[in-house]
């Protein structure tokens, strides 16, 4: 795969405070990038270091391998951008909008401009004055904005900010294709977890500054161990047994019984142990990791190394 | 960079408030001429005296020399005496009627009040775009900051020009309506350094634009650099309109006292003073004041440029 952003150990200080700390990675073309950390962890600040609004103390950053630093026009012609909330002129209508940035790139034509405006929707109210816009509408607008010159990277920061369900499950859907048919790098970050589980491929943690982690969604939820809920009676015999014969299992009284992290070949043997001991068994389930759940153990797990 | 300065320009008429300081303008204009006009059906006295008249008028102002005691008063008085005595001596007498020519000499004292609103537009152009946020969809354009900031302060000058050229071109217009413009345009008479001049009306009008707009320009370029530094629009406007009003009279007391005041920005924009009446400062030169202006405009804009390339972009 071929990487279109790379950052080569970024670091950014302000005020003799190290916001970003030696961050290092790559996104490739066609894929979805979720950025994911706490608020103040410094995704905004990547972002923007990415976007060239703010200088990089350190290190560099590569777009379509021309360094940011370097030669910004060339490097960040690649890239659409939305940073934060699409912030667009409210006493000119969409149309004159679009029409300035249009003119601020090479090459973009009346056509273009009203190809974009009917692919994100808003053939109806173009011309009206933003001002008059609901926020979905100006986030279609922020899109329309990035995509005029049919840039190779994508970034948004927080695209589902302020959207209503519908309103972000069409965002969601619209970059997965932008980054399959266009082959497109889409970068998003965001705090909310049940969405970057959705849209990403991949998943970059950040806390403090640092990147703690980058993996796959998948092999990101689904980790090494899983968990087991047991429904049984009564509880506190049924974790004796089982942290008597499993120890790693850390059996503990959960919400509906107990639970106890296990291997999938292991609960046959530990059902049988509990119905040779008298304990009536309910129900078995697996609980299903969430990003929420991974993404917590990983940042307090990370967190509390970093102190040691 | 064409594009650019259309996408200032865009800016800055799309916006209703442009229309209202257009419209200010024009009204100003409009009531200055309705008043004159007014006031000269009044006035209708016969000029057939004026040799007498100025006679009189020179007498008097003698009088009144001996005893003033400012600098100011008694040159005024002193222009006033060469000015009646050199009518007198070549014949010429004071416009015989109030023509479209005076009426623009006149209405260009309203200026100053194109100058405020080119002030309002520049204070606003960059500081503007960091309140409403789009500072940041601005930046991500494959173009330099640097590009953008020139385009932005070129819009401010073709702004500027656009109001003086509404000005002059309306108070022509109309004081030709309303006062008729003249068969022979009388010479207007400079007086400098003791000396009285002949010269073209025209000529006259269109050189104290150019001079009055030196002011203007110098105190929107600071307007134009306060906002891109400190992106905060109320403060360039407050302070360079303080200024403007301010700024001529606090060089007057200044220079008073100290003679240093005579590199102070507002000592030098009147460049007038060196074609008419009497510098300041002595020992002050048009070409020592050409040269504090070209300092104060290159730190200014080092000033706006350098702080807009350097700055991070947090808002």
């Amino acid at each position: 795969m071929e990487a279109i952003v790379e950052l080569k150990n970024v670091t950014k200080v302000i005020k003799n405070r190290k916001i970003i700390d030696d961050i290092s990675f790559r996104v490739n073309r066609g894929e979805v990038f979720g950025f994911l950390g706490p608020n103040g962890a410094g995704k905004t600040t990547t972002i923007r270091m990415i976007v060239g609004l703010m200088r990089i103390t350190s290190g560099d950053i590569l777009i379509g391998g021309t360094s940011i630093k370097t030669d910004f026009e060339k490097a960040v012609s690649h890239i659409g951008a939305i940073v934060e909330n699409p912030e667009m002129y409210k006493f000119m209508s969409g149309y004159d909008n679009l029409v300035h940035y249009a003119r601020m790139s090479k090459g973009i034509t009346i056509e273009k401009i009203n190809e974009t405006v009917e692919l994100v929707g808003l053939t109806d109210r173009i011309h009206d004055k933003v001002k008059t816009y609901s926020l979905g509408m100006r986030q279609r607008l922020g899109l329309a904005q990035c995509l005029l010159h049919d840039p190779k990277v994508l970034i948004l920061d927080e695209p589902t900010n302020g959207l209503d369900p519908a309103g972000i499950r069409e965002i969601r859907d619209y970059l997965r294709q932008l980054a399959r048919e266009k082959n497109m790098a889409v970068i998003v970050s965001s705090h909310l977890l049940s969405e970057m589980e959705m849209m990403c491929d991949r998943i970059g943690i950040i806390q403090n500054g640092k990147l703690i982690d980058v993996q796959s969604v998948h092999d990101f939820v689904q980790g090494t161990e899983t968990v087991f809920e047991f429904e049984v009676q009564p509880a506190d015999e049924a974790i004796l047994l089982i942290n008597t014969s499993y120890p790693e299992a850390a059996s503990k009284r959960s919400r509906n019984g107990i639970s106890a992290s296990l291997e999938k070949e292991d609960i046959p043997t530990v059902v049988q142990m509990m119905v040779e001991a008298g304990i009536q068994v309910y129900g078995i389930k697996e609980v299903p990791k969430t990003l929420e759940d991974r993404f917590l153990e990983v940042t307090s797990e990370k967190g509390e190394t970093a102190h040691v | 960079m064409f594009n650019l300065i259309r996408n200032e320009l865009m800016k800055i008429f799309k916006r209703p408030g442009t229309y209202v300081m257009i419209g200010i303008l024009v009204l100003i204009t409009s009531i200055a001429a309705g008043f004159i006009k007014y006031q000269q059906l009044d006035n209708i006295s016969g000029n057939a005296k004026w040799e007498q008249r100025l006679k009189e008028e020179t007498a008097s102002a003698k009088q009144q020399m001996a005893m003033s005691k400012s600098k100011p008063e008694k040159d005024y008085l002193k222009r006033q005496i060469a000015i009646n005595e050199y009518r007198l001596e070549h014949r010429i007498a004071p416009e015989e009627k109030y023509s479209t020519w005076e009426f623009v000499s006149d209405a260009s004292q309203i200026i100053s009040l194109a100058g405020l609103f080119v002030i309002i537009i520049s204070a606003g152009i960059v500081a503007s775009e960091f309140n409403w946020g789009t500072i940041k969809l601005l930046l991500i354009r494959p173009i330099k900051r640097s590009k953008i900031l020139l385009a932005k302060y070129s819009s401010i000058l073709l702004f500027g020009l656009f109001l003086l050229s509404i000005l002059f071109i309306y108070s022509t217009a109309l004081g030709a309506v309303l006062f008729g413009v003249p068969d022979k345009t009388a010479p207007y008479l400079n007086y400098y350094d003791g000396k009285v001049t002949e010269q073209n009306m025209v000529i006259h009008l269109i050189k104290y634009y150019g001079m009055n707009s030196i002011g203007m320009l110098m105190l929107s370029t600071m307007a134009f650099m306060i906002s891109s530094v400190f992106r905060n629009s109320s403060l360039a406007i407050g302070l360079s309109v303080f200024l403007m009003f301010t700024g001529g009279q606090i060089t007057n007391l200044i220079a008073m006292k100290f003679s240093w005041a005579k590199y102070i920005l507002f000592a030098n924009t009147d460049l007038m003073q060196y074609f008419e009446g009497s510098p300041l400062i002595n020992g002050m030169s048009l070409s020592f004041s050409v040269i504090v202006l070209t300092i104060y405009f290159l730190v200014f804009q080092f000033l706006a440029f350098y702080i807009f390339n350097k700055r991070d972009v947090a808002a």
